[in-house]
């Protein structure tokens, strides 16, 4: 090509081998790829890849477990479609990049209206991993000389292998603390046993892991006031606009995921780690975090917010190692609220109230389940339970043949999940399950009881 | 050349300071004792007026897709468009991680592929998909190195770096509880006696990126891997800037043990604004068994999840990883194919050198000339002037640029970092080697009062973090 060659020139050599030079022939090897393909082969070739998936729109859908089915309206894929957005990175400079800046300051605005708390940051990677960053910060709010921290066992199955490598270079304990097998809400007593101003704080999370919801939240405020100590609550941000918000009741870091607005489930990747606290404790937070200023003319503007805490400044004593995080999806949380507005989240959120309350009760109704599970108000997921089922294999088979995603197996049918609790259910019901979806259900589950 | 640049400004107050209004919710559902009374702050705005406020300040931000990006270390590439068209497909997006593993033999055979291509590319034995973003993929790799030595019941607790590293290293290796040892470079490269003094038998690890961070190639990097092997300890590669060595060499071939891709980089997916993105681990066969769980397996002609490491040290995130990313790296892979990613590097390096020699005898260039995909200019000469590496970096934006990495990495002094990556052409560089010139020649006022065109002047970052204001309700002063 004529460019390369006058770029070849300029540099004075006869091709771009020399500029590999300093690579020793010892170490040199090739790429053992396939031959490129054209843009139509590539787009024919990974569409045909993806028909060998089936779509949850092709199921009666029951999934939930962290991961949940909202209607995403059509404007969200239309802001995060905007390559200003997407082809921009962390703004590093600020004066180029006030509409990244600003967007994702108005979503820690939103983050903090419904959690309450006063600071948020922009995104960790996902729920766990905000979860594992907040027992950190727990331990530099609180610096004491032990290091228990406390966690309920009913959180999701996939927090424990995160967080136990998060604590693996610390000197953090956590300690188990054991849920009511009655409401499965918190365990108070065990809680009140083992908590102790020898702490550095505690997790509360409301919905937990079964959907249920934390009832008596003073209890947990009480606790935190007894032991000084930090309280780290876990969310769902659709829930927090019909429930009364962590801050309510003494949360000082907030956790959760913000995938409900605006991601669609993506096979689990990407979403957005929602962490927010109280003011005080800003200087504390991992990742980053957009501040409001003003420019040299005193007009308002926005920046990246005490970077000094960050990696790329404080290297080994950085607050986190965090760098890339998951921006774009923060800001399709916001505009998501933003479009359905306060009181669109409101209906939706009733609606979803409504669908799973509907159904729990015709599921109630078929001999031998129990539904929901627990004995808790819950959201929009929660658990059912039957000692009678078939065998799960079978069990499995059988949806499949009625397309449908029934829910999460737990209890001691499964493998590992909860083996406690007799062959369970998670059920999760959202805006997008209609009457007929529910009658497969329930029909289904009347079908599968032995 | 665009000396004529103006970026938008719109007023752009907040939505929420606009419309929202204190507001009782009625009808709650929940049971009175955990009902919210007040409805958080979240206006009602029509779905117009939303609109318009996004496109406005989209229009009030710059991405690649605006113009060049040369951000040092962070290969701000050209994201192809059919990648960001598959994603939009249902068949990909409309996917939950529990649904039945045989209704999703699309997605598992795209990530077992990518483990694979990722493994060649890499010289690696396998990969998992799992980390996030590249520092969750250095994470990863040093707790594989924490689980290797714990299992061995060796006690090594100290993380060597040479001090061109990135802060991501570091502080990945602080957050697994290691001592971090950062020893000096000689000539911008691993001085091998300083590493031989820093190695020994408390190390676990020494983390490397080559060509390193000034953009210049390790060349004894067998002899480096030697030292740290001989000492028991494991090579960790950081694959930020494997965008120079594609078809070249490989860390497999230079003896690394174990590394993170960066897909958000090398492999052209979107940086979305700072993420998301994602930093695949891959590992040598010995120490195949510790990677995170679950791997994407074959058997027979299906594809499973499989959990079955014998070592594994479990999880770092919920899921598979970010899979939306995976596939778009996945197209991307498939479209370079061999020689497409080798022409990648090839053209990311001869872009680099090209540029570099134009601005060589503008800018000062510490340590020697040849360089991978990017090079480190030092701004030291503008202290004459008054002026600082900063205030060079904030009048290029005037011009229509976004500006290079400025003071990393930390030992050149007033660092200008500059990757101008294999998807520009040769006039954008001339063009930007040209306004550099110029503005090193224009009066020092107008670049220290740097920047004019764009949406707003230079921000105080300072006054920021004096009283941080992080959402609305703390602008309104009701921190508690
Ligand atoms: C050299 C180097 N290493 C590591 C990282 C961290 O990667 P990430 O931002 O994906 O976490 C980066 C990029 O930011 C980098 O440039």
């Amino acid at each position: 090509m004529e460019e390369t060659k006058e770029m070849l020139d300029h540099l004075g050599i006869a091709g771009v081998e020399e500029l590999f030079k300093d690579i020793p022939d010892k170490i040199r090897s090739e790429l053992k790829l396939e031959e490129g393909l054209t843009e139509m082969e590539v787009m024919n070739r990974v569409k045909d890849i993806l028909k060998e998936n089936r779509s949850l729109s092709e199921f009666s859908n029951f999934m939930g477990g962290g991961i949940y089915r909202h209607y995403v309206p059509t404007a969200v894929n239309e802001v995060v479609s905007r390559s200003e957005f997407y082809s921009s990175y962390t703004p590093y400079q600020p004066e180029i990049s006030q509409g990244m800046l600003q967007a994702l300051f108005e979503y820690q605005s939103l983050i903090c209206e419904l959690t309450g708390m006063e600071a948020a940051n922009t995104s960790m990677y996902d729920y766990p991993t905000a979860l594992a960053e907040a027992i950190l910060m727990s331990d530099r709010i609180n610096r004491r000389k032990k290091h228990r921290f406390l966690v309920p066992e009913n959180i999701h199955w996939e927090i424990e292998p995160v967080l136990k490598n998060y604590l693996r270079g610390t000197d953090i304990i956590l300690e188990w603390v054991k849920y009511d097998k009655t409401t499965g809400q918190i365990d108070k007593e065990d809680l009140k046993r083992k908590a102790g101003d020898d702490m550095l704080g505690f997790f509360v999370s409301s919905p937990n892991v079964f959907g249920v919801l934390e009832e008596d939240t003073k209890f947990y405020s009480d606790i935190k006031d007894e032991t000084g100590s930090v309280m780290v609550a876990g969310c769902d941000p659709l829930s927090l606009t019909l429930l009364q918000p962590p801050s309510e009741w003494g949360a000082d870091i907030v956790v959760g995921d913000s995938q409900p607005f605006g991601i669609p489930p993506s096979f689990g990747g990407p979403t957005v780690g929602i962490f927010a606290c109280k003011g005080r404790y800003i200087r504390r937070m991992p990742g980053r975090m957009i501040g409001e200023t003003v420019d040299k003319d005193d007009e308002r503007a926005y920046c990246m917010l005490l970077q000094t805490r960050e990696q790329h400044i404080r290297r080994d004593r950085a607050t986190s190692n965090i760098c890339t995080n998951q921006s774009l999806m923060a800001l399709a949380s916001a505009v998501h609220m933003f479009v359905k507005g306060g009181k669109g989240l409101e209906k939706i959120a009733k609606k979803n109230y409504d669908n799973a309350h509907r159904l729990a009760s015709l599921i109630e109704d078929i001999d031998g389940y129990s539904s929901p599970s627990f004995d808790s108000e819950f959201f929009n997921e929660f658990l059912i339970g039957n000692q009678k089922m078939i065998d799960l294999k079978e069990f499995k088979e059988r949806c499949k043949n009625n397309d449908i995603l029934p829910g999460i197996p737990l209890g001691s049918w499964t493998e590992s999940k909860f083996k406690e609790l007799p062959p369970s259910l998670l059920i999760a019901v959202t805006e997008m399950n209609d009457a007929e979806d529910m009658e497969v259900l329930v029909n289904t589950l009347q079908e599968v009881k032995e | 050349m665009n000396p004529e640049f103006r970026q938008a400004l719109y007023e752009t107050h907040l939505l929420i300071e606009e419309h929202a209004k204190d507001r009782e919710i009625e009808d709650n559902p929940l049971p009175e004792s955990i009902a919210r009374k007040e409805a958080p702050r979240i206006p009602d705005v029509p779905e117009h007026e939303v609109v318009r406020h996004y496109l406005r300040l989209s229009q009030m931000n710059y991405g690649v897709d605006t113009g060049f990006y040369p951000l040092g270390s962070c290969t701000m590439k050209y994201n192809p468009k059919y990648s960001e068209a598959l994603c939009r497909e249902r068949d990909a997006l409309d996917l939950h991680p529990y649904q039945p593993e045989d209704t999703v033999q699309g997605t598992l055979r795209i990530m077992y592929e990518l483990q694979e291509m990722l493994a060649e590319i890499g010289g690696m034995d396998s990969v998992s998909l799992q980390p996030a973003a590249g520092a969750q993929g250095e994470f990863t790799g040093l707790a594989i190195v924490h689980g290797y030595y714990k299992n061995n019941n060796e006690e090594r607790d100290e993380v060597v770096l040479p001090d061109t590293s990135h802060g991501t290293n570091p502080a990945s290796a602080a957050m697994l509880g290691y001592k971090t040892i950062e020893i000096p470079s000689k000539e911008g490269c691993v001085d091998l006696k300083a590493l031989r003094e820093a190695v020994g038998e408390n190390t676990a690890a020494f983390m490397l990126t080559n060509p390193n961070t000034l953009g210049l190639f390790e060349e004894d990097v067998l002899e480096i891997a030697d030292i740290v092997h001989g000492s028991g300890a494991l090579l960790y590669y950081d694959g930020a800037n494997l965008n120079a060595i594609m078809g070249k060499t490989d860390p497999g071939k230079m003896n690394f043990d174990i590394m993170h891709f960066n897909l958000h980089k090398t492999f052209s997916t979107p940086h979305g604004g700072g993420g998301p993105g994602s930093g695949p681990v891959g590992v040598v066969e010995d120490l195949k068994s510790y990677l995170p769980v679950p791997l994407v397996k074959k058997e027979g002609d299906k594809f499973i999840l499989d959990y079955s490491l014998e070592n594994s040290i479990g999880r770092v995130k919920g899921f598979y990883g970010n899979w939306m990313v995976l596939l778009r790296a996945y197209a991307y892979i498939l479209e370079r194919g061999r020689e497409g990613l080798t022409q990648v590097s090839e053209r990311a390096v001869l872009n680099s050198n090209y540029l570099r020699k134009k601005l060589e005898g503008t800018l000062e260039l510490p340590y020697k000339p040849l360089r991978k995909h990017e090079f480190v200019l030092s701004g030291q000469k503008l202290k004459k002037e008054g002026l600082r590496t900063m205030d060079l970096a904030k009048r290029l934006l005037d011009y229509g640029y976004h500006a290079p990495t400025i003071y990393f990495p930390l030992i050149v002094d007033e660092a200008l970092m500059v990757e101008p990556t294999e998807t520009e052409r040769k006039e954008t560089l001339d063009e930007f080697a040209a306004i550099i010139e110029k503005i090193m020649n224009e009066n020092p006022e107008t670049v220290k009062n740097a920047p004019h065109n764009t949406a707003v002047g230079r921000v105080d970052e300072t006054r920021a973090a004096k009283k941080p204001i992080a959402s609305y309700k703390m602008r309104e002063g009701d921190e508690k």
